[in-house]
């Protein structure tokens, strides 16, 4: 693998269920990830473009096929490597329900670290929290966040530690349309400010077009690629995939 | 809305369960107390069908003192065997049989007394005709140096028929031959009953010529109400005649009151059980209402009333009431089946029939039933509140109510509490000292229980920054212990209660053991002290053998018995005037005890002349089995080493109760001076080991002897109070479950960030543990504060010394520790093997 791929996948198969019912979602899968690049995964329901997702982060055991991340073997991981994985290399924003209740934004955002029992390191938490615009809302509880204000505690959570990697799964799924677009803002500037490497798993044309690179997926493969997109140019490729262009294909 | 409610119970089911758990151990301790009240009160009562056969009895006119004989009969005046000629010549009169009978020690095979658990050791006349007993096998007793023994008495002893044995009858031992072997139709309970024949007996147990009663039997043809009218010119004024229905009604009355008493004494636990169960249900229900939001919204969204909701899920804690109660009714049995087997490998057989009838398994399911529903009642009104809106919500907050009404009913109800007892210290003496004791305690409680979540928030930061070096797990944990204060205040609560009664109970022993102590050592001034077990006695000759050793001065029997003092009946102990200032020091607050008893009067403790009004020169009244006579109080002392209200000389004592219902248990025993102890010792050992139920003690063993004695009712104490501390931690655990089952997303998110299995073990773990310490010290505080106001409540009592025993109290905090980590045991290993992406997945 070189330097430049952050995470690759090799003829990925994931199969749910057995016998006739059995399921293919993943068919086959080749994708390198590059490092310090915001990619998107976009694609209809049941594309596979969430089970692609968890399978790069870990969260999934592919049927078969091999997943590397950061020069690690992660299809290959036992448990407890994987466990040490997710704090170290990894770094995640889910839909929702990122933030744990009983502890404060800031938190919240070093709960990676305080598992991992590695110190703080002030000045990038200070840039993170910064950049975020979060320095006044650190000793609030989740709660008393907005819902935007949220995913950005999250952001902020994935990048503290400094992962190799973000994945994050639709991160402005339940977002209006201005805290989504300071929340995609910021992830791409952790990309070209901060060299971050993140890959994001969306439905939204407008999301995609915060990408460096968008992968589209249908019925379990990659059928197609799109670099440097544009909102218009993401919907004329969907279209292409799904019969007609959809601002939404839910 | 019923089928909603089921399909809830049945999707929900594991949750449920230990809801249900929780009731079936409660209903499960009233059924098998009621079970075992039925099971003892049958077997009693066959005893009392069995041996009071008589169609009559002719027994004294008066009442002697409510003391409880053998079978629990009310005692009376003797009756004079010449009486027995004049009876049998009432027309219709087929049979009469005095009551001849006496304590009894049966040496066994193995050279100890045969004795199970507390149950009385006696002997009876053997009279061929009696129709109560059959001779099974041998032959009857013909003499002074022949016995029959009972069957059940026979097995246990380990003797054989025809072979030699020991017994101790009327203070003698004698040496006799085992001749036959008699049944009396009936599980005795373990009684020990040894027969003689009626010449010895009457000359053992009647020495004066007469018995506490005469059973008569008629004729055929003749009722009993006949027999009586026939028998009632001849008894003369002195004695009555009544019928043996009412005979056998009495002494099944006295038994039931009894019973009656053991029955309360183990509902009180029972309803403790039910009290601490009943937390478990109302916490299942209310997290269950919390994670159940959205869709109750949805139902009264589409129509439902609230009150249909409310019915909905008081529904389902009728299921679950019901079904813990049955589960717990077949419980009750069980345990009742098992301590009976145990008891009668023990020796006490009791009486074989299934003790379940339609009565109790009403009580018990219909308790059941209903602790649940008003358990569920609150969190079901809340549910029905739930506004529809809340269906349309993107995410469900739910606000974390005020604490402060809660805490404003507690503070009131600590203030009440915390009064009735500063007023019950205030005026310890007074008649309602005690009961406001127990309002007080009773307040002061259920005032901790309503703001124990205040104190959660403030305690549990404090117990949880120790574990704030261990990051995250420490931080974590308190986290989630701190962030519903109100859930883990109730989940403790049950904790709580059980480990107030155990921190209680554990100072109240060392405070009677400390006070003991300290009685013994400033009161005993003996040597040595002789001491016969619970129910049985010093033997008169054992006595007379140790008074005859030369370098003993004396040997001092404290003799207990009950009189009618001016009417009521009390507890006296008859002494020897000389044995004041020689084995005893008693305070006297008037008068001087020793004289006052050589001069033929009596002493009263202070608190007994406080409450009757007495004073020295007072005339007293005092009935007995012999008669009544009247007696001068001639001292006031205050001595808590007499445990009773009236002390009289012994002579005096034996005017008025045959020795036989005299009760010598210990004897204080002075050497001559000069004499060496170990030596006296010695001679002490070998002169009472031919009454096998004899031992020698130094005052010291003496305190430790009454110590044990305390423990052994600590112990049982303990073993009631178990059930209430199983069940608080049943509680934990299901808290612990569902708290789990409802953050099964942030456990994902945890996993997500990189926490480990372990850590998250552990995180669950050190909340379960902070839960239990919390409830254990808060616990312990109220116990050992209220139980710590006896001695000054108490003083009267005895107990006058405090003790408070720091290392069992440091013991409980370690099983709190050890409560704890059980009780997470299964809701960690559920979170660690939750799946990260089904967790974080989840809806």
């Amino acid at each position: 693998m070189p330097p430049s791929v952050v995470a690759s996948a090799r003829d990925l198969v994931k199969v749910y269920g057995q016998g006739p019912t059995a399921v293919r979602a993943l068919d086959g899968v080749d994708v390198d990830l590059v490092r310090g690049e915001l990619t998107a995964i976009m694609g209809a329901s049941g594309s596979g473009k969430s089970t692609l997702m968890h399978c790069l982060a870990g969260l999934d055991r592919p049927t078969s096929g091999s997943v590397v991340v950061d020069g690690e073997p992660v299809s290959e991981m036992s448990e407890r490597r994987l466990t040490t994985l997710r704090r170290t290399r990894v770094g995640f924003v889910f839909q929702a329900y990122n933030l744990v209740p009983t502890l404060t934004a800031l938190e919240n955002i070093t709960l990676p670290l305080d598992i991992a029992r590695r110190p703080v390191d002030t000045d990038h938490l200070d840039l993170v929290v910064r950049t975020l615009g979060l320095t006044d809302r650190l000793g609030h509880r989740p709660a008393e966040l907005s819902g935007g204000q949220q995913q950005r505690v999250a952001c902020a959570r994935a990048l503290v530690a400094r992962p190799a990697v973000v994945f994050a799964d639709e991160p402005t799924g339940n977002l209006d349309s201005t805290s989504a677009a300071e929340v995609l803002g910021f992830l791409r500037r952790s990309v070209d400010e901060l060299g971050q490497s993140v890959v994001m798993v969306t439905h939204d044309a407008t999301s995609a077009g915060y990408a460096h690179r968008v992968l589209f997926l249908a019925d379990g493969r990659v059928v197609d690629e799109l670099r440097a997109p544009t909102r218009a140019a993401v919907l004329d490729r969907l279209g292409a995939l799904t019969g007609g262009p959809r601002e939404r294909d839910g | 809305m019923i089928r909603v409610a089921l399909r809830g119970i049945r999707a929900h089911l594991v949750r449920f369960l230990l809801s249900v758990l929780a009731v079936t151990l409660g209903v499960a301790f009233v059924a098998g107390t009621f079970a075992l009240r039925t099971m003892l009160g049958s077997t009693f009562t066959d005893i009392v069908a069995t041996t009071t056969l008589g169609d009559a009895y002719v027994r004294g006119a008066h009442e002697a003192a409510s003391v409880t004989g053998s079978l629990g009969s009310a005692s009376r005046t003797l009756v004079p065997l010449d009486l027995v000629p004049a009876l049998e010549r009432v027309d219709g009169v087929e049979l009469v049989l005095p009551d001849l009978q006496g304590p009894a020690v049966l040496v066994g095979a193995d050279g100890t007394a045969v004795q199970s658990t507390q149950a009385p050791s006696f002997a009876l006349a053997y009279d061929p005709r009696d129709p109560a007993l059959a001779l099974v096998a041998g032959h009857a007793p013909r003499g002074p140096d022949e016995v029959a023994l009972e069957s059940a008495t026979l097995a246990s002893s380990g003797l054989a028929l025809g072979g030699p044995a020991q017994v101790v009858l009327a203070g003698e031992v004698r040496d006799v031959r085992v001749v036959g072997e008699v049944g009396l139709g009936s599980a005795l309970a373990g009684a020990t009953v040894v027969f003689v024949d009626t010449s010895t007996a009457t000359q053992l147990f009647a020495p004066d010529g007469e018995v506490p009663s005469i059973g008569v039997y008629a004729g055929d043809g003749v009722s009993e109400d006949e027999l009586v009218d026939r028998l009632a010119p001849v008894v003369g004024s002195d004695a009555e005649a009544v019928t043996g229905e009412q005979v056998r009604a009495e002494t099944t009355a006295s038994i039931d009151r009894v019973l009656g008493f053991i029955t309360t004494f183990l509902l009180v636990f029972a309803g403790i059980s039910l009290f601490v169960g009943a937390f478990i249900i109302a916490n299942t229900f209310s997290m269950w209402v919390r994670q159940r939001t959205r869709e109750l919204a949805l139902l009264r969204a589409v129509g439902a009333s609230p009150l249909q909701v409310f019915a909905s899920i008081v529904l389902q804690a009728v299921v679950v009431g019901l079904v813990g109660a049955a589960c717990g009714v077949l419980a009750g049995l069980g345990l009742v089946v098992v301590l009976r087997r145990v008891l009668a490998g023990l020796g006490m057989e009791l009486t074989g029939r299934i003790p379940l009838d339609g009565f109790t398994v009403l009580v018990s399911v219909l308790i059941g039933t209903l602790v649940s529903v008003a358990a569920a009642a609150v969190p079901a009104r809340r549910a029905a509140l739930v506004p529809p809106v809340e269906a349309l919500r993107d995410e469900v907050t739910v606000p974390e109510r005020s604490l402060r009404r809660r805490a404003a009913v507690g503070v009131v109800l600590l203030v009440l509490g915390v009064g009735c007892v500063g007023l019950a210290m205030a005026r310890p003496g007074s008649d309602h000292a005690g009961a406001l004791l127990g309002y007080g305690a009773a307040g002061v409680v259920l005032g901790v229980l309503a703001v124990s979540p205040v104190l959660a928030r403030s305690v549990l930061r404090v117990l949880g920054a120790v574990l704030l070096p261990l990051r995250p797990v420490g931080r974590l944990a308190r986290g989630n212990v701190t962030r519903n204060p109100r859930r883990t205040a109730n989940t403790a609560g049950a904790l709580l209660i059980g480990m107030a009664l155990v921190g209680a109970s554990a100072v109240i022993a060392s405070t009677a053991q400390a006070s003991t102590r300290a009685i013994v050592s400033q009161e005993a001034t003996a040597d040595f002290v002789l001491r016969a077990p619970p129910s049985s006695n010093v033997p008169t000759q054992a006595l007379d053998d140790v008074r005859a050793l030369p370098d003993v001065r004396a040997a001092d029997a404290f003799a207990n018995a009950a009189l009618l003092v001016d009417g009521s009946s009390t507890a006296v102990s008859g002494i020897d005037p000389g044995a004041a200032g020689r084995s005893i020091d008693v305070e006297s607050v008037a008068g001087e005890l020793g004289p006052a008893l050589a001069s033929g009067q009596v002493a009263v403790q202070r608190t007994s002349a406080e409450d009757h009004g007495w004073s020295v020169g007072d005339r007293v009244t005092l009935a007995g089995e012999r008669g009544s006579r009247t007696a001068v109080i001639g001292a006031v002392i205050d001595s808590p080493a007499f445990g009773v209200p009236l002390v009289v000389p012994e002579s005096l004592l034996d005017s008025l109760v045959p020795a036989a219902q005299q009760q010598v248990l210990t004897v204080f025993v002075t050497v001559v001076p000069g004499a060496s102890l170990a030596t006296v010792r010695e001679q002490l050992t070998a002169t009472v080991r031919p009454y096998v139920v004899v031992t020698v003690m130094d005052p010291d063993e003496f305190v430790s002897e009454l110590s044990d004695q305390v423990d052994r009712v600590l112990v049982i104490l303990y073993a009631l109070l178990g059930l209430s501390v199983v069940i608080a931690v049943l509680g934990i655990v299901n808290t612990l479950a569902l708290s789990v089952i409802e953050r099964t997303r942030e456990i994902g998110l945890l996993r997500a960030v990189g926490l480990g299995r372990f850590q998250l073990a552990a995180t669950i773990t050190a909340e379960s543990v902070l839960t239990a310490l919390f409830g254990t010290v808060v616990g312990l505080a109220v116990g050992v504060a209220l139980a710590a106001t006896l001695p000054t409540v108490f003083a009267d009592v005895g107990l006058r010394t405090l003790a408070v025993p720091w290392s069992s109290l440091l013991a409980m905090l370690g099983l709190a520790i050890v409560v704890g980590v059980l009780a997470a045991v299964g809701p960690a290993v559920r979170a660690a093997r939750l799946a990260v992406l089904e967790a974080v997945s989840t809806d």
